[in-house]
């Protein structure tokens, strides 16, 4: 009896080994399938084009040839089309999670006729398959006298965003307890006040996570930007990084060079925000 | 709280500027997509109405065919081999392994990568002769297999769709999410009945997250797959003869011609298209989804 527990211990514990190792190798593959191909790519972008097309794309650079990153730099003038993604992303992140909080408030907070309806037809804004819009949104902007703005695209960037937006933000305007605010209505603040001095201070976690994905929504936004601009003066870094496939045809290791330089701000800033990034994703997506 | 007087009139102005933007870059983009799909128009000269005939030559073009059957292999791919990768690896992290932040943080990499650099990287790693794929089979010996993988008939559409299926990190995040509001009773009550955490996922975890999360990943990657247009547009920009071609592809080419009605077509197409997946992903999962013992908190933290 005794001898037979120790046996079936003994076959239990070479299943859990195996299940622990098919684990593991799992895990390692999934982690070594999105690194290692960054970690070609990132190498790569200090090797000669010579030793791209040549040699190995496993070997390591002869020489670093920091010189690639200067190139993607100053003459794709990829410097001013980070600034580009940055001004346009910071400003139409203000502009949304203003304009959406300013909505969530009234959703969230006051009783009016229709109120559920409004909130649903936010809620199908996030289902609409953007991409479909392209000729009605050329057309809206160009008729606009935007085409080719920053207006135009952070006007485009703003509105696109204002669905997911009030949505996160409703959702924890909702939590916020009424107690609260209806002390401060007996101590006579107005609606502005309210908002602007109980709710905001309130909702901060989900205005940064809405904030959060507008930012990356814009900076990673490449379609419309590629729309609505034709200007390189304007252009994003994300139609920067296509137009560089073109420019630099011949010169591969130029472009890996500015494809890892557009990667390691969002890369930095993700895990500088994961928390508010990751709930700012999964929470739109169960709503959705 | 009841809006007294003078809130109403703050409130309206509260309001304004969201719903004025929704009905300016949602609302009337749809209905106007809508109108000039019965529209031969090309942006300059006047419109001339043509009732359904935009839609019977959509449908009559080989080319769109393609993209429609291409944008469902797309779909079911990501529902039947992405989303289910991501549920076993959002169980796996979920018992929190050892370095599970750090897995949880790299696998959502390439979701906070742009699709413009993930694609033209991917490219690259395609590519025929200094390729990272090409270089990877000839180092273990099986050059003979290496190829123009985006170039070739045969080739172009499975490289264009794999790449995308490994990074689970999104739907493993939604999931793990869920999985961690399950009540840790139901684990201690089962490893005390000899249950392997194989049988604890099978019949605990899948059954719990099913009516929720999974239908969430599986709604998602259906859609998404419908919409895909920055990888193929950079990858291959649907050829090898239109064998790699999108409906968002295919409609971008008809708006770049000049073509705004038979654009605007094949946007209602794919908006119809995708309401009906997602009614009938919905409808698909209902029977799981009434679980009296389970109703979870999906508000935003």
């Amino acid at each position: 009896m005794a001898s037979m527990t120790k046996r079936l211990d003994k076959s239990g514990q070479i299943k859990d080994t195996i299940l622990g190792i098919g684990k593991w190798i799992l895990i390692v593959f999934f982690a070594a399938y999105t690194l290692l191909p960054l970690i070609w790519l990132t190498i790569s972008s200090f090797k000669t084009n010579f030793e791209v097309l040549a040699k190995s794309p496993f070997a390591l650079p002869e020489v670093w040839q920091f010189k690639n990153y200067h190139n993607a730099l100053t003459v794709a003038g990829l410097g001013r089309m980070m600034l580009n993604s940055v001004f346009v992303g910071v400003t139409s992140t203000v502009i949304n999670v203003l304009v959406a909080s300013l909505a969530a408030y009234t959703i969230s907070r006051f009783k009016f006729k229709g109120k559920e309806k409004l909130f649903l037809l936010f809620t199908v804004g996030i289902l609409v398959p953007l991409n479909a819009l392209m000729v009605p949104y050329f057309l809206i902007i160009s008729k606009m006298g935007l085409y080719n703005t920053y207006a135009g695209m952070i006007i485009l960037y703003t509105a696109i965003g204002i669905p997911m937006s009030t949505v996160i933000i409703r959702g924890l305007m909702d939590s916020i307890p009424m107690e609260i605010e209806e002390a401060a209505y007996i101590d006579g603040c107005g609606s502005f006040g309210r908002f602007i001095h109980v709710i905001l201070p309130l909702a901060r976690t989900g205005i940064v996570t809405a904030a959060t994905f507008q930012f990356l929504t814009c900076w990673n936004e490449f379609v419309f930007a590629n729309l609505i601009v034709s200007s390189d003066k304007l252009r994003t870094i994300q139609v920067g990084i296509r137009y560089f496939t073109n420019q630099f045809s011949t010169d591969y290791v130029s472009m890996y060079a500015a494809i890892v330089i557009s990667i390691v701000p969002s890369i930095l800033g993700y895990v500088i925000f994961q928390e508010q990034i990751i709930s700012g994703m999964t929470s739109g997506a169960v709503k959705g | 709280m009841k809006p007294t007087k003078s809130d109403r009139k703050v409130l309206i102005a509260f309001l304004a500027p969201a719903v004025a933007l929704v009905v300016l870059f949602f609302v009337i983009p749809v209905i106007y997509v809508a109108v000039v799909s019965l529209l031969k128009w090309n942006g300059l000269t006047s419109a001339e109405f043509k009732g359904i005939d935009n839609f019977v030559a959509l449908f009559k073009d080989k080319a769109f065919l393609r993209s429609i059957l291409n944008n469902v292999i797309w779909a079911a791919t990501a529902a039947a081999i992405q989303v289910p990768l991501a549920m076993l690896m959002a169980i796996i992290l979920s018992r929190k392994p050892k370095g599970w932040k750090f897995f949880r943080t790299v696998y959502f990499f390439p979701q906070v990568i742009s699709g413009i650099a993930l694609a033209t990287m991917w490219r690259h790693i395609y590519n025929a002769e200094s390729g990272l794929l090409n270089g990877l089979l000839r180092l273990v010996g099986l050059g003979h297999l290496a190829t123009d993988w985006l170039g070739g008939m045969d080739t172009a559409l499975p490289s264009v769709l794999i790449y995308w299926v490994f990074y689970v990190g999104y739907y493993m995040v939604i999931m793990m999410a869920d999985i961690t509001t399950i009540d840790e009773s139901y684990y201690e009550a089962a490893t005390l009945d000899g249950a392997t955490p194989f049988q604890q996922a099978i019949h605990i975890t899948i059954p719990l997250i099913k009516g929720t999360s999974l239908l969430t990943c599986v709604t998602l990657a259906s859609v998404m797959g419908l919409r895909q247009f920055e990888q193929v547009y950079l990858l291959t920009n649907g050829q090898p003869a239109n064998t790699t071609s999108t409906i968002v592809l295919y409609l971008y080419k008809q708006m770049q011609t000049g073509n705004y009605g038979r654009s605007s077509a094949a946007a209602i197409v794919l908006i119809i298209v995708g309401a009906l997946f997602i009614v009938t992903i919905r409808k698909l999962f209902e029977d799981h989804k009434k679980d009296p013992k389970r109703v979870i908190e999906k508000e935003a933290k």
